[in-house]
């Protein structure tokens, strides 16, 4: 079943806000089955052998710091892959469904254009979730093999793996403003530089401060609280020395993340609306 | 038609096998007959200094400083492997680690609570370059000031470059730290008294093979605590042998000549009466130094 037979069950003749939140938890749902279908999750296949690699061969490599490693390792392989996923399945979100023509029929339905990106955003989201949370029980376990036992690294990695989450949540919501408005492939591109540049923030804001002329130094500086700030995010290495971060910073980070996530969204939707598909 | 389908995957199969066994038999070839790297190619230095690596690792650094890592344990196992015999991983001065420090710097650069490259860089390094095995640690003690065991690694530099007084400046300074173990409180006292003494040794090879976490380092200070056992015993051994020379007037000509003593003074030997290091092999005795020796064979380093 695609978008628009889902949808269709579920509209009336006029879009109410009594009704958004049901029809976009059914197009969440609908993105969500049809990553699966797409084979996304297949790359848990992938990060099973990796980390099964690691733990069998890495304590021959590694001078006794297997557990290190594994964390590093699973941790790391796990932003990677959700960055692929939130980047090439995120662009695609909007432009499958114009390309093979599904949003005509899904917009001459009482459907609005903010609840088909939220649903949309919530769907993929929901994808990663599941990735992420098979592939953090995977990391725990293969801790629990090294160390032959239990091991509260296995525990303490989880603010980590919540924070690469809420790294992936941003990531998809910026491929999804892109693909509003942007072909595929210019909008993986995009999306791949403010992933990149969002991890040099501290750069830009030391560029900032460096300029001479105030228009660079704007320049810079507006760009550095204009793109996410994804180093705020990372906590992979310390969490590999089993260190936790600050409940406070955790919480205001994960505020700072989800308001940026209503920003993209707000501005893909005002975005989105100004596109003709009657 | 379905004869003419299973034909062609056959064929198509056949192609694949054959396919990868040629590019096997070609990748064997071009092994076998690839010039030999130039080894200032291969010691070639490192194309990015750590603080260049961690700003464009995008949060992998922690994973950037394991490879690090695992490059710097490569490197040195390589060397060691291509150099016949038995090397100590403590004195490889002689094998040119020019891209040790570089390597370790990197790993600690890009993760500066990494613990074990600091460890390596105090115990490996010296040997090859002081100088910056002392750089890496002090740089370990900024990083993780609250680590005591930073203090231990650059007080063991100091201890091996006989700057008892340095040393004793740095247990010092890591016993004052909360948690740390009731022996570091006495080693400033034992480093400026008995700065060069067995006892001293013995203890920091004992604490460094209780705490090492790589098993190289493990196994040295197991090797070296062997080697500190064996003075003692062919101390013991050489006066044995001095005495008997004494009330002959010559060297025991084997061993065998004075097992009644050996066994007498609770001697280690074996059924032969020849007395054994404390590896299990067995001491050679040189008739005219009249003195003990170590088999080249036996695992207790000689240097």
């Amino acid at each position: 079943m695609d978008t628009v037979e889902t949808v269709k069950t579920v509209g009336s003749p006029t879009p109410t806000h009594a009704g958004a939140g049901r029809r976009i938890i059914t197009i969440a749902g609908n993105t969500f089955r049809e990553a699966v279908r797409d084979r996304v999750l297949y790359n848990l296949v992938l990060f099973v052998l990796i980390l099964t690699a690691a733990a069998v061969f890495i304590g021959e490599l590694s001078g006794g710091q297997e557990r290190k490693i594994i964390i590093d390792l699973g941790l790391s392989a796990m932003l990677l892959f959700g960055v692929f996923i939130a980047i090439f399945v995120g662009v695609g979100l909007v432009y499958k469904e114009i390309e093979r023509r599904t949003v005509y029929a899904i917009f001459s339905k009482p459907v609005g254009r903010g609840e088909f990106l939220v649903g949309k955003y919530l769907g993929l989201c929901l994808t990663l979730l599941v990735n992420v949370v098979v592939m953090g029980a995977g990391v725990s376990l293969a801790l629990i093999y090294v160390t032959r036992g239990w091991n509260p690294l296995a525990l303490t990695i989880w603010p980590a793996i919540l924070l690469i989450y809420v790294e992936l949540m941003v990531l998809t919501g910026v491929a999804l403003l892109f693909s509003s408005f942007s072909s595929p492939a210019l909008s993986a591109l995009l999306t791949f530089f403010v992933f990149i540049i969002g991890h040099f923030s501290a750069d830009l804001k030391s560029l900032a401060n460096s300029m001479g002329g105030s228009a660079a130094r704007w320049l810079f500086a507006g760009l550095y609280y204009l793109l996410p700030n994804l180093s705020n995010l990372t906590f992979i290495t310390p969490a590999a020395h089993g260190q936790l971060p600050a409940a406070g910073n955790v919480a205001v980070v994960i505020l700072y993340s989800l308001i940026y996530v209503l920003v993209i969204l707000a501005a893909a939707t005002v975005i989105f609306r100004r596109r003709n598909f009657k | 038609m379905k004869l003419n389908d299973s034909k062609r995957d056959a064929a198509l199969l056949l192609t694949v096998l054959l396919g990868l066994a040629s590019v096997v038999a070609l990748s064997r070839w071009l092994d076998d007959h690839r010039p030999p790297v130039d080894t200032k190619v291969q010691e070639e230095q490192l194309y990015l200094n750590g603080a260049t690596a961690r700003r464009i690792s995008l949060g992998f650094n922690g994973l950037a400083a394991d490879w690090y890592w695992m490059r710097s344990l490569q490197y040195v196992g390589r060397k060691i492997v291509a150099v016949p015999g038995d090397v100590q991983i403590d004195s490889l001065g002689q094998l040119n680690l020019k891209l040790l420090a570089p390597l370790l710097d990197n790993a600690t650069t890009l993760d500066p609570q990494f613990l074990e490259p600091y460890q390596y860089a105090a115990i490996v390094l010296p040997d090859v370059d002081r100088a910056e095995a002392i750089r890496i640690t002090k740089k370990g003690i900024a990083a993780n000031p609250g680590v005591w065991r930073l203090y231990q690694h650059l007080g063991y530099i100091y201890w091996q470059q006989k700057d008892f007084q340095a040393a004793a400046d740095a247990y010092d300074q890591g016993s004052k730290l909360p948690g740390v173990p009731a022996w570091m409180l006495g080693m400033k006292a034992k480093m400026a008294v008995e700065g060069g003494s067995r006892d001293l040794a013995r203890e920091i090879y004992q604490r460094m093979y209780e705490q090492a976490g790589d098993r190289q380092v493990q196994e040295m200070a197991r090797r070296r605590l062997m080697q500190l056992d064996s003075m003692d015993q062919r101390e013991g051994l050489d006066k044995i042998l001095s005495s008997v020379k004494t009330k002959t007037g010559r060297c025991p000509s084997s061993w065998k000549e004075i097992e009644p003593v050996l066994r007498a003074l609770r001697v280690n030997v074996d059924p032969g009466g020849t007395p054994l290091d404390p590896s299990g092999t067995a001491y050679l005795l040189r008739t005219a130094e009249c003195d003990t020796a170590i088999d080249p064979s036996s695992q207790v380093p000689v240097r």
